[in-house]
């Protein structure tokens, strides 16, 4: 069937490279969100470069690398780089470009407050990485713990870098999370009831909410301590409270976490139905669950302080309430798990990294409960066990189900497909490489291997150490053949079309990439699954495709 | 809508056999991997103190409905790959358009739920029995860290200074054996903390602060610990170095200690503030 196809506006180029004064001036939530992204991936790799060196300076005992205080500082910036630059960063571009699209919006409710939040970020990093040249970073792990991060511990300026930057993001997540509440609130499409909206759009709600209220404290926190190291309060300070630095970072840093892997869900549970070609099982225990997470994850911030000596009864509601997670986490999983039960699943590359992602996101689930329990807990806490289960829930869980979306997304965003033999290999080396990185990393903590020690003299944990640091080397080879891949099938990989996967959701209504405006004609919505139901009703309009072969 | 497809018992049984033979593979695998491989061990080293051994208890009892979920789950992910990819459907196969199922959604809520509140209860028992603050203690000592190293206060004159190093071996905290000794922790400087793992967890040492722990070991020897709070540049090389003697030879060590305090010490230790 024939439609009129409205001229696309000149400045919109299909092709990436815009002029730098479109890149800059946007307001386009999709541009928005690839810069969002294109920065979290920079940021990836930086992170990543860290984290080799760490894991080269690790290899073998009584090694000398970096030395100590450099360590200090590489072991923070890869913490603060990975977990504020990156992944947090990147969902919040994924969602940037397909929250208005999947609900049929034309762009976000602020389009200028979305330019403004995106370049707080690179102002973010900036401000971070300004202790490196200024005489040493922040050098107190990515929590900067108080008192060390105070003046009489650390006269340099790293921290202060830290401490701005912090405030900065926090004031960009801030206004991310504004801004999403109220798109997905005021602008929906017709039909678009909340019932119908797709789970990764609920996840959006629920990661904003989240972020809207614990975004706060970390700022407070952040100000607190500017207060006790350039004003001479004593909040923090060995005179005062260096405990409430903990509660209030916490209260921050644990629901981060959700906010980090929140969106990973919301990500599986789009992907899983398309490629099972079945229905999301259970739509509303799944919206309830993530609910359940959001509120839960607010009231167990002291179980990264059961060692500090807390009352017990304190540390009991803060074990229970942990503990509690993982029942509607443990609901999504058998939801997902039930979805693609008796479907007919196609192990696309996508696919592939959620199953890698359900694989492993389920051992980071596990030993949380082991370190949720009060005795187990003063064990393993601040020891390489964490590590590993933090890398199993952030990497096993949040960049797995990132990888999916870029591949799952990525001809969306480009009109063209990723290459599919370097995908299987980016799958393949990743997953063995992060299994073999992380999976023995537990034993080095259960024999007391405490984290963030710059070198160990034990030569019984120089063998585990090598095994780690080979395995790593792994991941950054997959991680190289992925970002070839992406930068090669950018420009020349096969044409996708506009719905390659057969999707449900409505960005697969428009072209590929969108048109500025989303949509010519907003589909109409009658279920949660728009654009399935109008294939099988042989009603989805063939949009005339962007990209054509060249 | 279909709930259960005609094929449904027929999956049912080959799931389960498939279910039991990977419960029975993962079940060896784990015994085998507790022999001890040296370097990969899958829990703490044999405790010597009653509160590390409650402790490697629990570890071990929630190992086992750990070790259960986890390969229930996997089982489960394995057989949708093998079972139920494109490839192995038939040709024409309908997929059923099943959205949810209020009873399974009821039961994988609640088996979860029991779970956890069994393994909370659990733990929170061994909680109240084991770190709750102690005033029966035969012995108490004030341990206080700084960077980067620990004194250990015997209140009654003697301290030992534990200055740390990684080429050497630090000076040793020597404690009586079968006496139940109260640690009450501090610290000077910034945030540190006390592990020793073959004893028990970990303790803060928080400036301005009372935390305490306490240990009671079984027989002599010595254990090696570290700081575990990055705690400065020196972090690493705060290790702690533990020794349990019979109650006569640490009474002749103590002996010693008190003659050479009394006596200026020929070695002061440096501790910088």
């Amino acid at each position: 069937m024939a439609t009129t196809v409205l001229p696309r506006p000149k400045q919109y180029d299909d092709t990436f490279f815009k002029p730098i004064s479109i890149w800059l001036t946007t307001t386009d939530h999709k541009l928005i969100g690839i810069m969002y992204m294109v920065t979290s991936i920079i940021s990836f790799v930086i992170g990543g470069i860290f984290a080799l060196i760490i894991r080269l300076q690790l290899s073998q005992p009584n090694l000398h690398i970096v030395d100590a205080e450099t360590y200090n500082q590489i072991i923070s910036a890869h913490g603060v780089t990975m977990i504020f630059f990156f992944v947090t960063i990147f969902v919040t571009g994924v969602a940037n470009y397909m929250v208005p699209l999947m609900i049929g919006a034309r762009d976000m409710a602020f389009p200028r407050v979305n330019l403004l939040g995106f370049w707080l970020i690179p102002v973010s990093i900036i401000l971070y990485y300004c202790g490196f040249f200024t005489g040493g970073s922040l050098n107190a792990g990515w929590t900067g713990y108080a008192p060390l991060t105070e003046k009489a511990f650390n006269h340099g300026l790293g921290v202060d870098f830290w401490a701005l930057s912090i405030m900065v993001w926090a004031i960009s997540g801030i206004m991310a999370s504004t801004n999403f509440l109220t798109t997905i609130v005021a602008l929906r499409a017709p039909g678009m009831r909340f019932s119908r909206l797709p789970l990764f759009v609920w996840a959006q709600i629920s990661t904003s909410i989240l972020l809207l209220i614990v975004g706060a404290p970390l700022a407070a926190a952040m100000i607190l301590l500017e207060f006790d190291r350039q004003l001479g309060t004593q909040f923090f300070t060995t005179q005062g409270r260096p405990v409430l630095y903990q509660h209030l970072f916490w209260f921050f840093g644990h629901p981060e976490v959700y906010v980090m892997i929140l969106p990973a869900f919301g990500l599986v549970s789009e992907i899983v139905p398309v490629f099972a070609r079945k229905p999301i099982f259970g739509y509303m225990s799944m919206v309830a669950a993530m609910f359940g997470i959001v509120f839960l994850s607010m009231t167990v911030w002291a179980h990264h302080m059961f060692t500090v000596g807390m009352n017990t009864y304190v540390e009991g509601f803060f074990m229970l309430m942990t503990m509690l997670i993982a029942v509607p986490t443990g609901i999504k999983f058998f939801n997902w798990i039930a979805t693609a039960w008796w479907g007919s699943v196609e192990f696309t590359v996508p696919m592939k990294f959620v199953f890698g992602f359900l694989a492993t996101f389920l051992i980071g689930g596990i030993t949380g409960i082991f370190l949720a329990s009060v005795p187990v807990d003063t064990q393993l806490h601040q020891s390489y066990y964490v590590v590993a289960h933090l890398h199993y829930v952030l990497f096993g869980g949040s960049v797995f189900a990132i990888l999916a979306g870029i591949y799952y997304w990525f001809p969306k965003i480009t009109g063209r497909l990723l290459n599919r033999t370097l995908g299987e290999w980016n799958f393949w080396t990743v997953f063995v490489g992060f299994n073999g990185t992380f999976l023995i990393m537990h034993t080095l903590g259960l024999e007391g291997m405490p984290r963030r020690i710059w070198t160990y003299a034990n030569p019984a944990w120089a063998t585990t150490n090598m095994i780690i640091t080979i395995s790593s080397f792994l991941i950054a080879f997959s991680i190289l053949l992925f970002l070839i891949n992406v930068v090669q099938s950018w420009n020349h990989g096969e044409i996708a079309g506009n719905d390659p996967w057969k999707g449900n959701t409505l960005e697969w209504a428009t072209t590929s990439p969108p048109p500025p405006y989303n949509f010519e004609r907003v589909p109409p919505v009658r279920s949660f699954m728009p654009v399935r139901d109008l294939r099988e009703a042989g009603e989805l309009v063939e949009q005339e495709p962007v990209l054509t072969a060249t | 809508m279909r709930f259960l497809p005609p094929i449904y018992f027929h999956l049912v049984a080959r799931s389960a056999r498939a279910l039991i033979t990977t419960i029975g593979l993962a079940g060896l695998a784990f015994v085998l991997s507790s022999c001890d491989l040296g370097g990969l061990s899958p829990i703490f080293p044999e405790p010597v103190s009653p509160n590390g051994k409650d402790i490697y208890d629990t570890y071990f009892y929630i190992s086992l409905v750990a070790i259960a979920v986890f390969v229930g789950v996997e089982a489960s992910l394995l057989w949708v790959v093998i079972r139920y990819r494109r490839s192995r459907q038939p040709a024409g196969y309908v997929v059923p358009q099943v959205h949810g199922h209020a009873g399974l959604e009821i039961a994988w809520t609640l088996a979860p739920l029991i779970i956890v509140l069994a393994i909370a209860a659990y733990s929170f028992v061994e909680l109240q029995k084991n770190f709750q603050p102690i005033n029966n203690q035969e012995m108490t000592v004030k341990v206080s860290g700084h960077q980067f190293g620990w004194e250990y206060d015997y209140l009654n004159g003697v301290v030992v200074h534990q200055e740390g190093s990684l080429a050497a071996e630090v000076t040793p905290f020597v404690v009586p054996t079968n006496t139940l000794i109260k640690l009450q922790f501090d610290a000077n400087d910034v945030i540190h903390s006390w592990w020793v793992p073959s004893i028990s967890g970990k303790t803060d040492a928080v400036p301005g602060y009372d935390n305490f722990s306490w240990l009671k070991i079984d027989k002599p020897g010595k254990w090696r610990g570290e700081c575990a709070e990055l705690c400065g540049s020196g972090h690493a090389q705060m290790q702690i170095m533990m020794q349990a003697m019979d109650k006569a030879d640490f009474d002749a060590w103590m002996a010693k200690q008190k003659a050479a305090t009394t006596s200026p010490s020929p070695s002061p230790s440096p501790s910088p503030a």
